[in-house]
């Protein structure tokens, strides 16, 4: 078990520094310059120039590649072109509201599509399949923005029931009861998509098991259905939905960026955001780096997970 | 452990994790807050450093500059200097301080800070040089040789050449004098806690969230009616309006066009619109065929229906150009009326230019950018009415940054831009934009114009100090652009507010500051 875990975590090592050099390749690469876009129609060439130069832009590629890597590997991020602030601080800071945001989201969406999974699962072309069906296809095909801007006009501009931005409120009385409703809308637009997934690999999964010869032994020996249904065959069920999930946790975390600008949610997503729009290179590397790196931790949290649900699986 | 234990410790596990992280501040109600909703968060608010609007916006609440706009134009009235003197040959300006005005940190405010604000930005061995980057310090700045000190409330500025507009210059943000001990002491980390003059005190940015300022109770100029300005930042336009209609803010600035209409009758609004110093052009290649010729730019000029892109695109955020001076100010020249729509004037002069066939042509289009407006849609709209005399124009629409540097290759033949002066002075528009020494890349006259009587008028103004002699000299010379037109003269961006009933005393600005400052709340 220690010795896998040090293995995995060596692997981080070339998995980042992978994802460093493409986030360095595409953001360099694509047109547009943050000097340019910073100075505006107002900038001469001799501005431009000299901003480039200040920003060491004028030096050649692997050349700013190497030195901005050399800063990373002395836990020195840089500082963002444009707010001249240290990255990794405004990373930081604005990771904490992502969290909570993306660990609402999975929090739902694999609590509600492992609950609908199970209940059409048990229940095969019952009318509750039949709607889980029809709300995941729906769920599913629809973009989170869209789905975001109808909820906000029901709920915040039409019923006036929940906030419709921001993580507190200027006037509100700030604490976590302000919080959680500032976090609905933003929290089910995020976990719409992942909860359909979740629902049907759950759903086709026990059904596959409820099939099975140990289930049918089960419910010979007379044991009730919801007993068979939850503990014996959803046990069973939960290792690819397992699997599954951490990959919405990826998911998650990437989309948002969508939902984080669509209610001014103050996150990682906003600020990157922000980032590419004004090409602002350390800033978005230095987001995307911190989110590869959770995203690839929680990855790991998740193939330990495997051992804690099926004691059967050991890791050499 | 059994199964369902483990599973329920897991959730307890989750839902801590959740509330410890979720622990925020508390925000106790102010007596008034004004709560302001911006279409982006200000990057950061030392104004000698800020190249966009929301930073600006929120900045000049803290620091001021020595001379300043009126309230409702942008005439040149008296800010931190009381009263200033310029010599003859109008190379240096002296300006009497106004006494007694400390800043935010209580530090006094002298002719010292004065000189440290500016020359921290043009002098590469001052000490707070290396503390920021100052993108306009040459385009602002350039023409400064020395500020000198002459005593604790005098100072004055040599210019290295005479230029009239120089007093607007002065009311640019990156003019704002800052506390010399607060800049020093918070070194780069100044442009996220300013320290200046200003109505408002800087008290707090949670990223992402809110920028907060708070009244200052000394404020020189006249008492400030709210206690706490709140300004948050909401990119998404229908976030914005929903908080605004629903409370949440009292104030929003740039309604997006399509939302103009819903607001304009709505119960518990008020929207208000104002005509900014700014300009959205077309701009011809003047240096190449066939826009050499004066007729074919006329015809350009008469084939697009302003008032139709206005109407229907901008949706009244718009009021059609006939020029790049902003009507009703001083320069303008009232005689000239914008280019009517007439297609069958504009098929006339290509005719007689040799063109009655038409010809194809490029525009590039930026995708979006700084006072852009709505540049696709606007441009698919004169790419349709030049196509009716004739004129196949294709659009290339690019990223605003790769938009800029390839203006810069002098390949263009027609591109979509803006200027926004921020200031009724035509020389902040018409030297940069079109004098001769201005072509890009030295300078932004991207449209490659030369026209040698309007240089010389254009130079001659620069060297008079006389305003109205200035004006007259500038009413030629938009006499000389109607008949001899750079451009496709398009619009002039009309900025909206929209805010609750509540809020009284608000007036947008031309400059497009916005100076809640005047604002009380009911």
């Amino acid at each position: 078990m220690g010795r896998y875990l040090l293995r995995r975590l060596l692997l981080l090592v070339p998995v980042l520094l992978g994802v460093s050099v493409v986030v360095f390749l595409v953001l360099h690469l694509a047109p547009g310059d943050p000097a340019e876009i910073m100075l505006g129609s107002q900038a001469t060439q001799e501005d431009v120039t000299r901003l480039r130069a200040d920003l060491g832009l004028d030096e050649p590629l692997p050349l700013q590649y190497a030195r901005w890597m050399a800063h990373v590997l002395q836990g020195d991020l840089g500082r963002s072109i444009r707010m001249r602030q240290p990255v990794l601080g405004e990373v930081l800071i604005r990771f904490r509201a992502t969290l909570i945001l993306t660990a609402t989201a999975l929090l739902l969406s694999s609590v509600g599509g492992i609950a609908l999974g199970v209940l059409s699962a048990a229940r095969p072309r019952s009318a509750v399949d039949q709607l889980s069906t029809l709300g995941s296809i729906f769920g599913a095909s629809m973009p989170s923005f869209w789905l975001g801007l109808v909820l906000m006009v029901c709920f915040s501009l039409w019923l006036g029931w929940l906030p419709a931005s921001g993580m507190y409120g200027a006037h509100g009385p700030g604490g976590l009861a302000d919080l959680l409703s500032h976090l609905v809308l933003p929290a089910v637009t995020l976990a719409a998509a992942s909860t359909t997934i979740i629902a049907r690999l759950t759903r086709s999964t026990m059904l596959d098991i409820l099939r099975q010869d140990f289930v049918r032994t089960a419910r010979a020996k007379g044991l009730v259905e919801r007993g068979v249904v939850l503990r014996h065959a959803l046990r069973n069920a939960l290792i690819p939905t397992v699997t599954v999930v951490g990959v919405q946790a990826g998911y998650l975390l990437g989309g948002a960026i969508l939902t984080e600008t669509v209610f001014a949610w103050p996150g990682v997503g906003t600020l990157m955001l922000q980032g590419i729009l004004a090409r602002d290179f350390p800033l978005v590397q230095g987001c995307v780096l911190v989110i590869a790196l959770v995203f690839v931790l929680f990855n790991l949290a998740v193939d330990l997970l495997y051992a804690f649900l099926d004691p059967r699986i050991r890791y050499e | 452990m059994r199964f369902g234990q483990r599973w329920w410790s897991c959730a307890a596990l989750a839902v801590l994790v959740l509330l410890v992280a979720g622990t925020g501040p508390s925000h106790g109600q102010a007596a008034s807050t004004l709560v302001v909703g911006l279409v982006a968060e200000p990057v950061l608010l030392d104004p000698a450093q800020v190249t966009d609007l929301n930073s600006n916006r929120v900045g000049r609440r803290v620091v001021e500059t020595l001379v300043t706009f009126a309230d409702e134009s942008t005439q040149i009235v008296p800010g931190l200097a009381d009263s200033w003197t310029v010599s003859k040959d109008g190379l240096s300006y002296t300006f009497k301080l106004r006494k007694g005005i400390a800043f935010h940190d209580g530090t006094p405010f002298n002719a010292q800070a004065v000189k440290f604000s500016i020359e921290r930005q043009i002098n590469p061995e001052h000490p707070a040089n290396k503390l920021g980057k100052y993108p306009f310090a040459a385009y602002f700045f350039g023409n400064v040789k020395a500020v000198e000190v002459m005593d604790e409330s005098t100072v004055r500025f040599i210019l290295k050449e005479p230029r009239a507009s120089f007093l607007a210059i002065l009311t640019a943000g990156a003019a704002s004098v800052v506390s010399p001990t607060a800049a020093m002491k918070a070194g780069q980390d100044y442009g996220a806690s300013p320290v200046g003059t200003g109505p408002f005190k800087f008290v707090q940015w949670d990223r992402g969230q809110r920028v907060v300022l708070e009244k200052n109770p000394s404020y020189w100029r006249f008492p400030v009616k709210v206690d706490r300005v709140i300004f948050r930042p909401i990119t998404e336009d229908q976030a914005r309006l929903t908080e605004l209609l629903t409370g949440a803010l009292d104030l929003i600035v740039g309604t997006p066009p399509d939302f103009v209409a819903q607001l304009e009758n709505h119960p518990k609004v008020t929207l208000q619109r104002q005509v900014g110093a700014h300009v959205w052009y077309l701009g011809f290649n003047n240096s190449k065929k066939p826009f050499d010729d004066k007729r074919v730019r006329q015809a350009l000029n008469y084939a697009v229906d302003k008032e139709a892109i206005v109407r229907d695109v901008l949706k009244g955020t718009g009021a059609v150009s006939k020029g790049p001076v902003l009507p009703g100010t001083w320069g303008d020249e009232s005689g000239i009326k914008p280019f009517p729509y007439d297609p069958e004037r504009a098929r006339k002069l290509l005719a007689e230019a040799g063109l009655a066939s038409g010809f194809s042509t490029t525009l590039w289009v930026p995708e979006s950018g700084s006072g852009m407006q709505s540049p696709v849609a606007m441009s698919t709209i004169i790419q349709s009415n030049l196509k009716a005399v004739g004129v196949n124009v294709t659009l290339q629409t690019m990223e605003w940054g790769a938009f800029l540097a390839k203006l810069r290759t002098k390949e263009q033949d027609l591109f979509a831009l803006s200027w926004m002066a921020g200031s009724e002075d035509p020389d902040l528009v018409m030297y940069p934009l079109l004098h001769s020494s201005q072509w890009t890349p030295v300078g932004p006259n991207r449209a490659m114009y030369k026209n040698p009587r309007f240089d010389e008028v254009l130079t001659q103004a620069r060297l008079t100090t006389d305003q109205a002699k200035r004006a007259q000299l500038y009413r030629e010379a938009q006499r000389l652009l109607h008949d001899d037109p750079p451009w496709i003269f398009i619009d002039h961006e009309v900025q909206t507010a929209a805010f609750a009933k509540r809020v009284q005393g608000f007036k947008l600005h031309p400059s497009f500051d916005l100076r809640v400052e005047t604002i009380s709340l009911k």
